[in-house]
């Protein structure tokens, strides 16, 4: 049984049917503004594994983070963190909703931190 | 190499500030508890190779040229196709000078929009929801 899909091929062939004259890499770039705009509502999970840096409290997971191997992350929206354990296991940890515990504390150290640019 | 904390669902938290993941634990290097009240909750002291994982929604990879394939389930496929109509009739009627062919135009841009909008935002969780089976009711987890 084999799933229908349709290729980017395919995709551009359907749209020359109403526009022609369309240019292709133009159709290629509005569907990559439709990869962004259809990536913003979860659909593709991912699971990435990090190190974790001592006495870091701040892991950048933005456009430019990248996982332990060296790829992008490419996260939208982070739903789940596990924490290796003594034995080696992942293990989940709660996650905070009140951000504002009284007993956090970053250390002096703290090089994750960003600090305003000279621009 | 393993970690020195024996329970981090016990022992650590996160939350996510702006495009940061912020991790926090009151055990120090050597897996004890940090005894100073004040300062309880903080870094994790060690370096752990792999120490995190991350379970997240990604961005589908963006295509660079004709022969690649869409990175998204086959049923978000026709969004797409929804969407580059939307912009390109929204350019045609931007570049007609015919009343009639700007309002045609519009009309089915919008329509272009409102097929887009309901496979992604109004029906797009059922779309890509691979659950089958009975519904029942669940509270919200506050974790």
């Amino acid at each position: 049984m084999s799933v229908h899909k349709i290729s980017v091929k395919q995709l551009v062939s359907r749209v020359h049917q109403v526009f022609p004259g369309a240019p292709e890499n133009y159709v290629l770039n509005l569907v990559n503004d439709a990869l962004v705009e259809i990536g913003m509502h979860s659909t593709k999970p991912v699971q990435a594994k990090m190190s974790t840096v001592a006495d870091q409290m701040w892991y950048k997971i933005g456009d430019e983070a990248k996982d332990s191997s060296g790829n992008n992350l490419e996260a939208n929206k982070v739903y789940r963190v596990d924490l290796m354990d003594s034995d080696g296991d992942y293990i989940q940890i709660p996650r905070l909703i009140d951000k504002n515990i009284l007993l956090m504390d970053a250390d002096s150290s703290e090089s994750a931190l960003t600090t305003p640019d000279d621009r | 190499m393993a970690s020195s904390i024996t329970y981090p669902d016990d022992r650590a938290r996160w939350f996510i500030e702006g495009d940061k993941l912020c991790i926090v634990t009151n055990v120090d290097s050597s897996g004890n508890t940090r005894t100073t009240a004040r300062k309880q909750w903080k870094a994790i002291s060690e370096a752990v190779t792999d120490g995190l994982l991350l379970h997240y929604y990604g961005e589908p990879n963006n295509v660079i040229s004709i022969n690649d394939e869409l990175d998204l389930d086959n049923t978000m496929h026709l969004a797409i196709v929804d969407y580059v109509k939307k912009c390109l009739y929204m350019d045609k009627a931007g570049n007609a000078s015919d009343p009639n062919l700007i309002a045609v135009s519009m009309q089915l841009s919008n329509a272009h929009k409102l097929k887009f909008d309901e496979s992604i935002k109004r029906y797009g969780m059922r779309k890509r929801d691979k659950t089958g089976g009975s519904r029942v009711l669940k509270s919200v987890s506050l974790m």
